[in-house]
């Protein structure tokens, strides 16, 4: 029988992928993919907790729905930053950021 | 003696290990225009798990928006970068404990759920839109400006300056 327990085991598996991937890697773009590995779980264990209670269920739709409108801007906000690192910098190293 | 599969737990398990190698290889993978490729797989295997906790409306929305929109746009600009790989391997220890402690703590966390079953049928649209127009109608109206300001400040930061 499928329980709710074994969705929030996949959310939580792919929390620690994409946290191991955020901590290890110093390119802005692998940065951006591993916070957005995070959101995918995150975004499922919203969903997995939300579907355990008729109340609640309606509520965890619309609230992946304005999270997955936000991700999709803080997608394209990230992206044009990278280009004008990357046209400045000649590089994605974060590392490089702050420095004149 | 007839031997009875539940078609959803198959679902389950094929989209679940889906979503877990592609995140593997979303932070693996050396090329960054296959690792942006792995992503958009993750989505729509995301998208193919939310249809089972009975979420048609959101898996179609996370597919179009998501996958259709957010993640081809990295695919596409990602070829205008070159990336060279930039591993910190001095924290890759301490990480893979910070990964380890997490999955120890949430695993444990959500053990009472464990016998929590799924509630059955699916969410309607109807149902959804009604929420979001009426009790999060300020929310919807925030996302909807985040957008159309996002759509700006890329158009300003990617333009190339002319002299």
């Amino acid at each position: 029988m499928m329980t709710v327990y074994w969705f929030l085991m996949t959310s939580v598996v792919m929390f620690c992928i994409g946290l191991y991937g955020l901590l290890t890697r110093r390119s802005l773009i692998r940065m951006l993919l591993s916070a957005e590995v995070i959101f995918n779980a995150a975004l499922l264990a919203l969903l997995s907790t939300a579907s355990i209670s008729q109340t609640f269920r309606p509520v965890g739709g619309a609230l992946a729905l304005l999270a997955i409108s936000l991700a999709a801007a803080e997608v394209g906000v990230i992206v044009s930053v990278a280009i004008l690192m990357f046209r400045l910098r000649r590089s994605l190293d974060v590392y490089e950021l702050g420095g004149e | 003696m007839s031997l009875q599969i539940d078609p959803s737990m198959i679902v389950f398990l094929i989209s679940s290990v889906g979503a877990l190698i592609s995140a593997l290889l979303v932070i693996e993978h050396k090329s960054i225009v296959y690792a942006s490729f792995f992503l958009a797989m993750l989505g729509a295997s995301n998208a193919a798990l939310f249809v089972l906790l009975g979420y048609p409306v959101v898996s179609i929305f996370h597919l179009v928006v998501y996958v259709g929109a957010a993640v081809t746009f990295i695919l596409f600009s990602v070829v205008m970068l070159k990336e060279t790989p930039l591993v910190e391997f001095r924290v890759r220890g301490i990480a893979l404990i910070a990964a380890l402690e997490v999955l120890v703590v949430l695993s444990i966390g959500f053990r009472p759920l464990l016998g929590s079953k799924l509630i059955g049928g699916v969410i309607s649209l109807k149902e959804v839109s009604d929420l979001l127009i009426n009790r999060y109608g300020f929310a919807l109206l925030i996302a909807a400006l985040a957008l159309a300001t996002t759509m700006i400040e890329a158009i300003t930061l990617a333009r190339r300056e002319v002299s």
